[in-house]
Formats: structure tokens, C-alpha cells, sequence
């Protein structure tokens, strides 16, 4: 038998190639093994990020985003100072219509739908237009109930489409104020176009915007400024009532007013806002500053007596006479109180053109007032004079806003501190110290001498004479510019012992009321008051003064003021 | 024969002493021949552990994440439901104060409270105090008005059922005047009659009392019992009921 012989030997050789290959069948099944373990690893790898994609990401559900939308804020509210909503956002809906997606049989439906549901539509307009244009809008500014009578028709062609619009559910009450916005929402007028960035804030999209104003008493004012309409027949009027410590407006009307729901372009002049807009020369209102400025410098105290006062004085081409016949001696006080103009003149040419000049501006009577809106007057400039002094003395030939001039009287009243007229409601109270630019003791003898204007029965301002309120006040009667027309005005304070309010009333061309029944308050000659009928005076004291008297009646026990007669007998 | 040396010389002599040692047997590198556990086995064997580990964690993300969808979903229908109630609540404030604006509120005032109230000044109300006989003029005022009232009521009812009243309230006073008549006699009747007759006055004077009060009243029921005595006697007849007027 042939033995099979074997030897083997090691060589160091051998090693090492068996080494090698095993080496590298190592490493080619590593390599495979590393590429699948790779692409797995990539797969892994981006199912694991759009896992945590998916995980991360909100829920995109289309019930969630359309709910979300007709939630989203795209506009702040305004509110008055009691929380009551002024303006606010809804989702109002514009209905058009896609004739292509209409059959012919089907628009002849359409349109009978149409009729007999909407018959306030054009349907001759649609139907021409069904057969003309690709799309064209049926209505706009739909509610969701009207939205939902056309969408309960059922017809394909129709298409919905929601805008956010601005509502005022208090319609015309604050048309002045507040404003309009147009179409994408951006502010346009008023206090929508001054706080626009304000009111388009994401941050504060859910704090409303609060305004110092009352709704209620500016509907009862607004209330009584209409009925005088009806007594005085006067083509517009105004009202301001403001604080006079801080400033904040209580209430500020301007009629004629419109309803701001009712969207239409507003461009007669007599849609003006006549408070804060609107430059008037105001008349006899003026004398309360003459001899404020008197006092201010000591030219005057309230009894210094102007001797041998004239009927009339003539100034260049100015020819001033009084109003109604006057005692000849009148003191600084009886000036005011019976409304003299030689009186008042004579006051202005003690106290001296430079004097009175910085007296005016003291009070920021003359310049162009900062205020919350955009829609501000800026008084009208002229030269200074001796017969500008004179004219100016009892409020002619100077001219200003009534928002200014309640602020002047504000001053006046306050003890002489500096305020600056808001209507954006402040909750934190500035720590800045007031400005006093007149003195207490003037500031207290103008409130005993406005006081006196309404209760003395020689003082021009009788009706406003409320009992309790402690009225004091200064009537202005002005003529129109180059018109007999008139613009009768009236300031009051009250009450006058330390007042609180400032309330201008303002009435643009008023006419005599023969018919009006005129109420004269209790006096000691009348204990209990006296009717009277058939007036034909066309001055403030006859008109505007009543129309104050009886605001004040009307907002006294809103206001919570002291009533001093309810806490002496009751 | 194998001739040994001619083999062993054949062989390289490069290196003896190398060779001679190399070809000892070295245990250590036989031992490394053996299969070990190898190293590379061990990587391998990593891999599918990381990968198991890691489907393992992707399956217990998509569970969780299921889990989570169902919480989602129902914090969005919360969400939603919220909405709604927000959208609500937003209506009704809207609605709130469209209907508490001062110049609805005056409107309703106008339309349903009391339209006698009458604004007092305090001047009047201390003048209203003190003088009583403005009170008693208003009451006097008061009593005027209620005659007026009176008469406009007897005014109102009709002339056919004043002239029925007219007729029964003479028919009574003749009756009453009979039984007095009979009452004034008193030697032509028994003493039992005689109170009897003063009840029956008495019964008629009440009656009369009523006519004179309410007219329409007496009138009415009156009638209506004689409807009902006649239904009654229809019943018993068999006529058939006529329902009432």
C-alpha cells in the first residue's frame, strides 16, 4: 500500500498569508456588513427625524384651523372707562358668485331664489352681470345668519369670503372719538388712526384698549345736545366734560354724528368734529381769562372799581358796545358777573398787551394742542395790538378750540396746575409732579366769581343754577365770521366750592325759542322758581345755559359729586 | 532509500540556526490556530444589537406617539370645543352690550316701565311735605276721578241690557212695594206671614242692591241658569243638548 506521506511545515510565509486572507475576508464583510448597517441606519435615521418631526409639529387639522381663524384677534378692542365695548372685531362674510360653475336653468333659479329671499337685490344687475363675468360679489358684510340663508341655498356657485371687520355696538355715540377703519383693517380716522399700531399689537392683541370716556354719560349728553335741536333749531353743537385734576374726558360730543356700522364717506363740513377740530372765536368766555390775568398780576383785585364805564368805545374801525344796558361803576368782580366788554377792556389795557399775551399762552389757548387724535385745529394766528387787546379782552378776533378753552378753565379751576387733556385711560398714574403756572388765590377767586356768574340774579347763567352741584360758569355769545349767525357757548365748573368737572356746551347757530317754557330756578325774589314763555334773546344765557343746566342735572348723580343740598335736609 | 541527507541538504541553508529554532513546535502557535472567539465576530454581533435596540425604541416612539396622537386629538377637540365657547361667550358679550347701550336701555324704559312716574324736583318734593292741603286737593283730584272712572263704566255697557236692568229694577221696587204694602197691614195677616214678608223685603232689597252694583253680573247668571234648566229639561226629554252660546 502506498502510504500517502505528509509533511507540513510551517513557513513563516504561510502565516502570514493565512493571516491575510482571513484579514481580508474580515474586512469585506465588515465593509458589507458597515454599507447595510449604513443605509439602515440612514433609513432608521430619517424616519426617526420625521418621527420626531411628526411628534414635534401641532396637529394640522382643518376643523382646528378653521375654528382658529374666526378666533384670532386681528384687531384690539376699545373700551370705555366701565369695560363697555366700543369697538370690536367679528368675522363678516362677502358672498359672491363663479357664473361658470352655472348651468343656464340654473341661473334663471338663482335668481328667482334670490328674488324671493333677498328682494332688496338688484336681480336685473345680477342677472346681467351672471351672464358677463367669470366672478362678481353679491353682498358684503354679511353676519354669519345672512351668510348662512345664502349658504343654506345650496348653490355651487356661490363663494364665502370671511373678513374680519370692525363693529361699534354703541353706533353714533362715539363717531368722533373713535373713528373708522377701512377695508384691511387699518385705521383711518380718529382714535382707530392715532393708536393704530397700538391697537394692531400681537402682544396686547387680547388687552383691550380703554378709553377714559363714560357711554353713559355721553348718551345723556348727547341726549340733551339733541333735543336742544328741537327747541333752538341750531344746525350742530358740542359738549366736552372733562376732569379737571387730571385731564381724563369724561365725555366728548360732536353732533351731527353717524353711525359708524353704516360705512359711507363722510366729506360735508358739517360732520366736523367740532370740539377738537373746530376753531371758533368764542366770545364773552374769554373775560373769565382778562381778569384772571388781572388778578395773576395784581392789576386788579375783585373789587377794584372802573369808574364812569362808557356805552361804547371805538378802537381803529372796532366799535365795541355792551350787550345790555350796564351801571357806569362796575367792580373787577361785577365785570365778570354782568359780562361787561368796556368793563373787560379796560382790564386788558391795565394788565398790558405782553402780559395778557403770556397769560394766554400760559393756559395753551394760543398754539396747537396734543391730544389722542389726529383730527386737531390749530388756532388761528394774528398781531398783536392795542385793539387786538381790546377785542381780545372779551373774546373777539382770537380764536381757538373748545377742547382748549375747557382745558383753560380746567386750569383755572384745578388751583392753577397744568393739565394735558387724555382720552386713553392710564392705569398707573404718573409720579410727575404738576406745573403750577397760576396761583391758588387767583384760581379760588375765578371759582367764587364763576359761581356768582350763575347764582346772582344780575349773572348771565341763571338756569344752570342746579340745585345741590353748586354750579359756577361764564357764558360766551360770538357771532359767526362774516354772518349773523351765532355760536353760543357756555363753561361751567362744578362745583364751583372745589370743582371737580369742567363742562363746555356749545351750541352752533341757535335761534330764539318763543315757545320754550323757561324754568327760572328758586331765587329769594321766587322762592319756588317761575315759568316764563315767549323769549325771543338769542344769547348764550337763553339757550346754551339751559341745555348745561339740564346736562348737569341729568349727569350729577352719575358723577357722584356731592350733592350739598341732599346732605343738609335728608 | 530515501537518501536523508540528500533531501536535508537540498533544503535552503540560509537561516539554520533560525529554522532550527522555528521548527521546534511552538505550542503558542498552535494554540493560535485554534478558532478562537474572534474580535471582528464581536463587532458584528454589536450592530444588530444597536439596531435591535434601536427599532426597539422607534417602536415604543410610535406607540407613544399613538398614544400621544389620541391625547392630541383630544386636546384639540377641547381646544376646539373652547373655541366655540370662546366664540360664544365673544357673541354674547357683543350681544350684552348692544342690548345694555344706554340708548336701548332709555328705549325699553320708555316702552314698559311705569309711564306715571313723575320727575319731582326736591324743591317739590319739601313744598309736597309741608302744605297738607295740596294733598288733600290731589285727593279730592283722586275722588273726581274715580266717579268718572264709574260712570264711563256704566256708560259702556250696552243700551238692550241697560233698558233689561231698567225693567228688573222697577219690577223689584214694585215687588218691594207690595210687600211693604202687605207689611203696613199688619191686622190682615199672621204674625208667621208678617216676618216672612220682612225676610222676603229683605231678599229683594239685596237684590236690588246687586242690580244697582253690578248689573251685568246678575244679568249673566241669571241667564245662564236659565240655560242650564233648560238643558236640564232637554235631557230629560231626549231632546239633543245644544252646546251653550
Amino acid at each position: 500500500m502506498k502510504k500517502k506521506s505528509f509533511y507540513f511545515e510551517d513557513y513563516p510565509e504561510s502565516a502570514l498569508i493565512d493571516n491575510n486572507n482571513n484579514s481580508n475576508i474580515v474586512k469585506i464583510s465588515l465593509n458589507r456588513v458597515t454599507f447595510l448597517s449604513f443605509i439602515f441606519f440612514s433609513l432608521i435615521l430619517i424616519f426617526g427625524i420625521k418621527i420626531i418631526y411628526l411628534s414635534l409639529s401641532p396637529e394640522n387639522s382643518f376643523y382646528n384651523n378653521n375654528i382658529e381663524k374666526n378666533f384670532v384677534k386681528k384687531r384690539r378692542d376699545i373700551v370705555d372707562r366701565n369695560g363697555s365695548v366700543l369697538a370690536t372685531n367679528v368675522i363678516l362674510y362677502d358672498v359672491g358668485v363663479r357664473p361658470k360653475l352655472l348651468k343656464e336653468k340654473e341661473k334663471k333659479n338663482l335668481l328667482i331664489k334670490l328674488g324671493l329671499l333677498f328682494p332688496e337685490l338688484d336681480l336685473n344687475k345680477i342677472k346681467r352681470k351672471l351672464n358677463k363675468e367669470d366672478f362678481f360679489s353679491i353682498e358684503k358684510r354679511l353676519t354669519p345668519n345672512e351668510k348662512d340663508q345664502f349658504w343654506l341655498m345650496g348653490n355651487k356657485a356661490f363663494v364665502f369670503d370671511p373678513k374680519p371687520s370692525r363693529i361699534y355696538p354703541q353706533k353714533s355715540l362715539f363717531s368722533h372719538i373713535l373713528g373708522q377703519t377701512d377695508d384691511v383693517n387699518k385705521g383711518i380716522s380718529g382714535i382707530e388712526k392715532f393708536y393704530d399700531e397700538d391697537l394692531n399689537n400681537k402682544e396686547k392683541i387680547n388687552l383691550p384698549l380703554s378709553l377714559t370716556l363714560d357711554s353713559n354719560l355721553q348718551y345723556l349728553i348727547r341726549k340733551e345736545l339733541i333735543n336742544a335741536e328741537l327747541y333752538f333749531h341750531n344746525i350742530g353743537s358740542g359738549a366736552i366734560l372733562m376732569d379737571v385734576e387730571n385731564g381724563e374726558i369724561l365725555s366728548l360730543v360732536s353732533l351731527p354724528d353717524y353711525d359708524l356700522n353704516q360705512r359711507v364717506s363722510i366729506s360735508d363740513n358739517i360732520y366736523t368734529n367740532k370740539i377738537t377740530l373746530g376753531v371758533y372765536e368764542f366770545g364773552s368766555v374769554f373775560k373769565t381769562f382778562t381778569v384772571a390775568a388781572g388778578l395773576e398780576h395784581k392789576v386788579i383785585s375783585p373789587n377794584t372799581i372802573f369808574k364812569n364805564l362808557k356805552n361804547s368805545l371805538t378802537c381803529d374801525k372796532y366799535t365795541i358796545t355792551e350787550h345790555d344796558k350796564l351801571p357806569k361803576n362796575l367792580s373787577a368782580e361785577q365785570i365778570l358777573i354782568r359780562s361787561s366788554n368796556i368793563g373787560a377792556v379796560r382790564i386788558a389795557q391795565k394788565i398790558g398787551v405782553e402780559k395778557y399775551k403770556d397769560f394766554l399762552n400760559t393756559l395753551g389757548l394760543l398754539d396747537t394742542i396734543n391730544f389722542d387724535l389726529e383730527e386737531i385745529g390749530t388756532p388761528l394766528s394774528f398781531r398783536w395790538g392795542k385793539c387786538k387787546l381790546a377785542t381780545t379782552s372779551y373774546g373777539h378776533g382770537i380764536t381757538t378750540t373748545p377742547l382748549q378753552l375747557a382745558r383753560a378753565y380746567a386750569i383755572l379751576g384745578n388751583g392753577g396746575y397744568k393739565i394735558e387733556p387724555s382720552i386713553l385711560k392710564i392705569e398707573t398714574k404718573s409720579l410727575k409732579k404738576k406745573e403750577q403756572v397760576i396761583s391758588h388765590k387767583t384760581s379760588n377767586a375765578i371759582n367764587l366769581m364763576l359761581r356768582k356768574v350763575v347764582s346772582l340774579n344780575e349773572g348771565t347763567a341763571n338756569f344752570a343754577n342746579v340745585q345741590g352741584y353748586d354750579v359756577g360758569g361764564k357764558t360766551g355769545t360770538a357771532l359767526k365770521y362774516n354772518s349773523k349767525a351765532k355760536l353760543n357757548t357756555f363753561v361751567s365748573l362744578f362745583p364751583a366750592s372745589r370743582p371737580r368737572y369742567v363742562l363746555l356746551v356749545m351750541l352752533d347757530e341757535p335761534k330764539p325759542a318763543p315757545n320754550f317754557v323757561y324754568e327760572f330756578p328758586p331765587s329769594e325774589r321766587f322762592p319756588n322758581g317761575y315759568k316764563h314763555k315767549g323769549e325771543t334773546r338769542n344769547t348764550s344765557g337763553w339757550n346754551t345755559v339751559v341745555v348745561a343746566g339740564k346736562i348737569i342735572e341729568k349727569i350729577g348723580p352719575i358723577l357722584a359729586i356731592n350733592n350739598l343740598e341732599a346732605s343738609t335736609n335728608f | 532509500m530515501i537518501n536523508q541527507d540528500k533531501w536535508i541538504k537540498s533544503l535552503p541553508k540560509i537561516n539554520i540556526k533560525f529554522n532550527e529554532e522555528k521548527n521546534q513546535v511552538d505550542h503558542y502557535r498552535w494554540v493560535n490556530t485554534i478558532p478562537q472567539k474572534n474580535t471582528h465576530n464581536n463587532v458584528a454581533w454589536r450592530y444588530p444589537l444597536v439596531v435591535i435596540l434601536f427599532v426597539c425604541g422607534l417602536l415604543f416612539v410610535a406607540v407613544v406617539k399613538n398614544k400621544t396622537r389620541n391625547l392630541e386629538k383630544e386636546i384639540y377637540s377641547l381646544r376646539a370645543s373652547n373655541n366655540v365657547i370662546k366664540y360664544n361667550l365673544n357673541q354674547a358679550i357683543l350681544d350684552n352690550e348692544v342690548i345694555t347701550s344706554p340708548e336701548n336701555i332709555s328705549r325699553l324704559a320708555k316702552e314698559y316701565l311705569n309711564t306715571d312716574f313723575i320727575y319731582y324736583k326736591k324743591s317739590q318734593i319739601r313744598q309736597l311735605y309741608d302744605d297738607t292741603a295740596i294733598i288733600s286737593k290731589l285727593n279730592k283730584k283722586n275722588n273726581n276721578l274715580s266717579t268718572v272712572k264709574l260712570n264711563e263704566k256704566s256708560n259702556n255697557l250696552s243700551t238692550k241690557i241697560k233698558s233689561v236692568i231698567k225693567k228688573k229694577i222697577e219690577k223689584k221696587k214694585t215687588e218691594i212695594r207690595k210687600l211693604q204694602e202687605l207689611y203696613s197691614n199688619p191686622q190682615s195677616i199672621p204674625g208667621e206671614v208678617k216676618t216672612q214678608i220682612a225676610s222676603k223685603i229683605k231678599e229683594k232689597k239685596i237684590e236690588l242692591k246687586n242690580l244697582y252694583s253690578s248689573p251685568k253680573k246678575i244679568i249673566t247668571l241669571e241667564r245662564t241658569w236659565k240655560w242650564a234648566t233648560v238643558q236640564i229639561a232637554k235631557l230629560f226629554l231626549g231632546i239633543p243638548i245644544v252646546p251653550g252660546k
